[in-house]
């Protein structure tokens, strides 16, 4: 009589920390564009592809154009910034709630070309990529925020051609 | 104090540069602060209706490849 076999390797431990398909995701993205004609909009479009490789493991959920409008409409502060990205940080929703840090949102919608709104996505990208593992995200955010201020700052004094992202 | 007046220019001039370089980089801290923002108490409402569709059912993790 013929037995198949059937001959498992044992999982390799060092490959399944590094492979984000099997982490509980970190993040959740939202993707809030009411649908203006304007540069952010394209540049997302024509990237999502990219940015949701470079965020696999994290749910992405876009809204429709009715639905982001109506959400607009609710929270006037993202009124004219649009298309956002609003990503939870789950780790941090779990600790403390919506009371204090929980995430971040990236105003795509107030880059006024092409250019900048590229830039912004792809360190956008990059920085959900890096940290989805940090221990304290709200700490990296701004040490990040402070350090492109610093470079800025850098920039100006040496007259060099600024790398600026807010137009 | 000064006394020629093209040491009043130089000073003058100086801390026009100086000015010049804190409002810029003053200009860059508001508008990079404008492109990302963190989520904090403030922004509860926001989430709260955000994650209260996706736990309706409201909004599905999107699938496609593109963007429609």
């Amino acid at each position: 009589m013929l037995r198949e076999a059937v001959v498992t390797e044992p999982p390799n431990q060092v490959a399944q920390h590094a492979s984000p398909v099997n982490e509980e995701p970190r993040f959740q993205i939202f993707i809030v564009d009411g649908g203006w004609n304007s540069p952010a909009h394209k540049v997302l479009h024509e990237n999502f592809g990219m940015l949701r490789d470079l965020t696999k493991g994290n749910p992405i959920y876009v809204l429709s154009r009715e639905k982001s409008i109506e959400f607009i409409l609710s929270q006037p502060s993202l009124s004219g910034k649009g298309p956002a990205i609003i990503v939870h940080d789950l780790a941090a929703l779990r600790e403390g709630g919506t009371g204090s840090f929980h995430g971040f949102r990236l105003h795509l919608g107030i880059m006024h070309s092409e250019e900048q709104a590229l830039l912004a996505l792809q360190l956008f990208a990059r920085f959900l990529a890096t940290h989805r593992r940090s221990v304290d995200l709200e700490a990296e955010i701004r040490r990040d925020l402070r350090r492109e201020g610093i470079i800025g700052a850098i920039e100006i004094i040496l007259q060099h051609e600024p790398r600026e992202l807010g137009g | 104090m000064p006394e020629r007046w093209s040491d009043y220019l130089a000073i003058f001039m100086s801390a026009l540069a100086v000015g010049y370089v804190v409002f810029e980089i003053d200009r860059r801290r508001r508008k990079l602060h404008d492109l990302i923002d963190v989520l904090g108490g403030e922004d509860a409402k926001l989430t709260e209706g955000l994650v209260s569709m996706v736990e309706s059912g409201e909004l599905r993790p999107y699938t496609g490849a593109t963007l429609d």
